[in-house]
């Protein structure tokens, strides 16, 4: 079997001693290159470790990760991570931030080169007058741009994001999320970003995948976004026709499924390997063609 | 009775006028010809020049007309063809060139340390050849510690503090040895002024008292006074060791009651209205030792050429301030701020025993202190018998030894004879103390006769 | 905003002076000699003691006056040399600064690599813990005799009195911020797979820096302390020494100027840390 680009493969983590239950077990799931993978679970179940697991800042209590057919052992400057709280160096400016990033991708550039290379990030991220503030007199909107400018800029082969947009206020999540959408357009990145948000992961996502409650969460399922990249706005999205059947979905699980999917194990039983796929954009517009799994009442 | 007004005393080296007839001491022109000479030898062959045309025309207005006459180095030839000037400079060089010459001496400011102090400013240490620089310090420990750290190459000490250092009382046993006394008497009882009717240690019940330190005539002889009259100096007053300048800041701000303490800060009390002098140690026990010079016995054995030197500059600079009429000088000298540090006026009432009382009397007694190198082994056995009877040493004690090994009076002898003062018969000296004979072959006889004692 | 800035700053500077004024005036008066009873006393008794003595009274505060002319005095000549003993006051400062730059440097030299690799180690923190902790509280003139004992040089013991007494601040405080640097910064490292020294250098040290500096310049005051107190039980030299030699000599005018420079002095080093502290703080 072809493995995707990030293959996570009977990922499990505890803390403490031996006689805690794990956070999450037997976690199988892979992201193809070039695609966008959102993960959606309720807070605790484990997202933020398994975000650190694949960018090698933790170690799984068993199971592993393979990037590009190898095993990951720690960190790497092909895995960019962007914080949940965005990290950036306090005593640093904006461009001494990114810089910093860039030297240490490229320790043998030039200082010229280093800051050239780093002022067309900042660009990107249209902070273009902001180049010498320090964080502190930033926003925080502003401060998560230096956050992704500073991850793209060491041009990795994937973004990891954890709840990049989460702090910050709507409006500005908005722009931000259409300077994501646009960036990775251009620039073909493979992406694997947590989030809690609904919209965001239909905005964003490719493929998303639902996590249940720990402890001991797994992966429930895998829904596909069958909604076009190109046809995604932020503006008209609930316009679209698939919108409301993937919303709902989501919605469903997050508020019903995730905390009771043993039962629904008992009943249909579960390959932890192979989580069912689904694609309920599609049911929308043609009813016949995907089978939304049975509600189960309460 | 101190030995410099032995009838001997006439034949004294210094004339305080220099044999070249300039209007200066013979140590200034002796530093001026050190420093035109451009070697060593040149400059001793200058002193022995000088030494021998002083033998041959005793008389300054002679020697100044001859040497006017004929010129100094036709003068110096005439001179050597009657008298051998090689072999003579020769001799004094083998004998006397030190082996060290830059030294560091140490010095508590106090009246104590007198020669040891004007030995620098009135030249007696370049007189012999030797660059010593005389260091203030802070306290008797300091000055222990830095003289065992070998920092200090002699040291001004209590005389008491050779013994106990030699003996390991305190510290770790260093031999030391104690080759001159300083100065004897001038210390004195003080007390805050508002005990002024209470003048009989009687009513001293409960009175806070300063000595020194712990290891001091000062303790000793507080102790045998209030015991003397029946106080239990541990039981019915109390003794702290303060530093001597913190004792008139106490006594100002009623910390302690009184002290026994060194001078100038007896009178120094006096002069800031604070106390008043209630008895000067001398009415305990006239002629007891004080202060001491100290060095360790490696030094010796290291230089002994230096510590001749050394010693020599000590005993002469003792002798110059044991002369009443060159008191007045030697408060002038050593007032400044390099040296104790003290208004003028209360040095002179010290050194010359002319004082205000603190009572309103002004009292004579030009022995008040007094200077006499001799270190009596007698003063070592007293001071070993006090020890032992305060507890600060037990068991049995070797009085003689200690004694002979730490007060080298054989070596204060023989330096006296060179440098022409008769010393005494160690063997004749009689002690009284408060009118108790002190007998020094009888140590635990006398210890055992006090009815107050811790052993 | 700004003129109400400077109006606040120009009433609390004239607040200041009339304070100042206002101390020095009562000191001024009390200090005047007592007017005695005027007991009357033998002229030639009144010629050997001090004034307030020949009228039965104490010798009294000196007045700021006194004090004034006693700090001019040292001021107008601060670096005369009349002997071993008795040298200018520039002179004895110049050798205090000295001896605590010589041992601050040196603890400095000492406590930041030690404190960060304690820091970066929590076993090395938690085993070197109780001998900080027992160590740290120690007096300084404790350590004097031991030092002077075993070194057996008050000079090189004097600065060896500075060191361990100003190291504690540095090294705990190098230690703690290192240990408390950000979890996410050293994340941002790793993800950036920087290596050991450019991560020292480039984000601990940095990220620490304001807190070893709050540990230097608590140091820096605890050496001017120390040397202060060490100079006058060691003597020989120094602004300690100075105001011993006056101690032994009563003169409280002069041990007031002495302290006036100290205080200066001590005010002088600490804002230059602090001006280094504001270049190496960053705000969060
Ligand atoms: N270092 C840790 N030590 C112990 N427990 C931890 C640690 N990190 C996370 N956890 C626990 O693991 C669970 C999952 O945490 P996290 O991955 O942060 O959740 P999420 O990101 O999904 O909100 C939580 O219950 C949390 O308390
Ligand atoms: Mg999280």
């Amino acid at each position: 079997m072809e493995r995707a680009m990030i293959s996570v493969e009977g990922l499990a983590r505890r803390f403490g001693d031996h006689g805690q239950p794990a956070v999450f077990e037997d976690v199988w799931f892979g992201v193809e290159k070039g695609e966008f993978v959102c993960l959606i679970g309720h807070s605790g179940c484990g997202k933020t470790t398994i975000l650190n697991v694949l960018a090698g800042l933790d170690r799984p209590s068993g199971g592993t990760v393979i990037v590009d057919n190898r095993e990951i052992d720690g960190p790497s400057l092909d895995r960019a991570v962007i914080f949940q709280s965005h990290a950036l160096l306090p005593w640093l400016s904006v461009l001494g931030n990114i810089a910093f990033a860039v030297s240490s991708r490229w320790p043998r550039w030039p200082r010229a080169k280093v800051r050239e290379h780093a002022l067309r990030f900042i660009e990107l991220v249209g902070l273009k007058g902001a180049a010498d503030k320090r964080p502190a007199e930033l926003s925080g909107g502003m401060k998560q741009r230096v956050g992704i400018a500073r991850a793209l800029s060491i041009e990795p082969k994937m973004l990891l994001m954890d709840e990049p947009f989460s702090a910050l206020d709507a409006l500005t999540r908005g722009m931000l999320q259409d300077e994501v959408l646009r960036i990775c357009a251009e620039t073909q990145q493979t992406v694997f970003m947590i989030t809690h948000d609904v919209d965001e992961a239909i905005l964003l996502a490719d493929r998303i995948v639902l996590m249940t409650n720990g402890p001991g969460a797994c992966i429930a399922e895998f829904v596909v976004n069958t909604m076009p990249r190109a046809e995604r706005q932020r503006n008209g999205l609930h316009r679209h026709p698939q919108y409301y059947a993937i919303r709902n979905h989501l919605v469903e699980f997050l508020v019903n499924r995730s905390r009771a999917f043993d039962r629904e194990i008992a009943e249909h039983g579960y390959d932890s390997r192979r989580p069912r796929t689904v694609r309920p954009g599609l049911a929308a517009i043609n009813p016949a063609a995907e089978v939304v799994p049975l509600r189960h009442a309460n | 009775m101190t030995m410099f007004t032995d009838p001997f005393d006439a034949k004294t080296l210094l004339s305080r006028r220099c044999a070249c007839g300039g209007n200066h001491t013979p140590e200034q022109h002796l530093e001026a010809t050190r420093v035109a000479a451009s070697t060593e030898e040149s400059w001793w062959t200058r002193v022995v020049d000088a030494a021998v045309l002083r033998a041959v025309f005793p008389h300054d207005a002679q020697r100044r007309l001859f040497l006017r006459t004929v010129g100094a180095s036709t003068a110096m030839a005439a001179i050597s063809t009657v008298f051998p000037l090689a072999i003579a400079r020769e001799a004094f060089a083998q004998g006397g060139a030190p082996e060290k010459r830059d030294l560091k001496v140490g010095f508590i400011p106090i009246t104590c340390a007198t020669p040891i102090i004007m030995a620098h400013p009135m030249g007696f240490y370049s007189k012999h050849g030797l660059n010593v620089e005389v260091v203030k310090t802070a306290g008797w420990a300091v000055i222990r510690d830095k003289a065992l750290n070998k920092e200090y190459d002699a040291a001004h000490m209590l005389a008491p503090m050779p013994i106990a250092i030699s003996i390991g009382a305190g510290s770790n046993p260093i031999p030391f040895a104690m080759p001159a006394i300083e100065n004897i008497n001038g210390q004195a009882i003080t007390l805050a002024s508002k005990h002024k009717d209470k003048r009989s240690p009687k009513d001293w019940k409960g009175f806070r008292f300063a000595v020194p330190f712990d290891y001091s005539m000062h303790n000793y002889l507080l102790r045998y006074y209030v015991a003397e009259h029946g106080l239990d100096p541990d039981k019915d007053i109390q003794i702290r060791s303060v530093p001597p300048p913190e004792m008139v800041a106490n006594l100002r701000a009623d910390n302690i009651d009184g002290f026994l303490g060194p001078d100038p800060f007896n009178q120094r009390a006096v002069f800031d209205g604070v106390g008043f002098i209630h008895l000067l140690t001398k009415e305990l026990w006239d002629g007891h030792p004080c202060c001491a010079f100290a060095v360790s016995k490696e030094f010796i054995a290291q230089n002994p050429n230096t510590y001749r030197a050394l010693l020599k500059a000590i005993i002469e600079a003792t002798a110059f301030a044991s002369k009443a009429d060159n008191r007045k000088e030697i408060a002038k000298a050593i007032a400044p701020q390099n040296y104790l540090n003290q208004p003028e006026i209360v040095l002179e009432q010290i050194l010359t025993g002319t004082y205000a009382d603190g009572l309103g009397a002004v009292k004579r007694d030009p022995k008040r202190i007094d200077f006499d190198p001799f270190p009596w082994p007698q003063f070592a056995i007293w001071i070993l018998t006090q020890m032992k009877r305060w507890g600060q040493i037990k068991g049995d004690v070797d009085y003689a030894k200690i004694a002979a090994d730490v007060y080298l009076a054989t070596d204060t002898v023989q330096l006296m004879k060179e440098a022409g003062f008769t010393p005494p018969d160690p063997t004749r000296k009689t002690i009284v103390i408060m009118g108790k004979p002190f007998d020094a072959s009888k140590p635990e006889a006398y210890l055992q006769s006090f009815a107050i004692r811790r052993s | 905003m700004a003129t109400l800035k400077e109006s606040l700053a120009l009433k609390s500077a004239l607040l200041s002076v009339l304070l100042l004024a206002v101390f020095l005036g009562l000191w001024q008066l009390a200090a005047q000699p007592a007017a005695s009873g005027g007991t009357i006393v033998d002229p030639e008794y009144a010629k050997l003691v001090g004034q307030a003595a020949a009228t039965g009274s104490k010798t009294p505060m000196p007045t700021p006056a006194d004090i004034g002319v006693a700090l001019w005095k040292h001021l107008s000549d601060p670096f005369y040399v009349r002997g071993t003993n008795d040298k200018g006051i520039g002179i004895q400062l110049a050798w205090s600064i000295g001896r605590v730059l010589a041992g601050y440097l040196l603890a400095a030299a000492v406590a930041i690599p030690l404190g960060f690799l304690i820091g970066m180690s929590p076993l090395v923190y938690r085993a070197l813990d109780p001998f900080i902790q027992v160590l740290k509280p120690v007096s300084p003139l404790a350590w004097m005799p031991l030092a002077l004992y075993t070194i057996k040089d008050s000079q090189i013991s004097s600065i060896f009195v500075i060191f361990i007494c100003s190291i504690w601040p540095m090294l705990i405080n190098t230690a703690f911020g290192v240990a408390s640097v950000r979890r996410e910064w050293l994340n941002v490292a790793r993800t950036l797979e920087v290596g050991p020294f450019r991560k020292a250098f480039r984000v601990i040290l940095p990220a620490a820096a304001p807190t070893i500096m709050t540990g230097m310049r608590i140091s820096i005051g605890i050496a001017w302390l120390v040397i202060v107190a060490a100079e006058m039980l060691v003597g020989g030299t120094g602004i300690g020494y100075f105001v011993w030699n006056e101690w032994n000599n009563l003169s409280i005018a002069n041990i007031v100027s002495a302290i006036l420079l100290i205080g200066l002095v001590g005010l002088v080093l600490d804002q230059m840390l602090a001006r280094i502290a504001r270049l190496v703080t960053y705000p969060e």
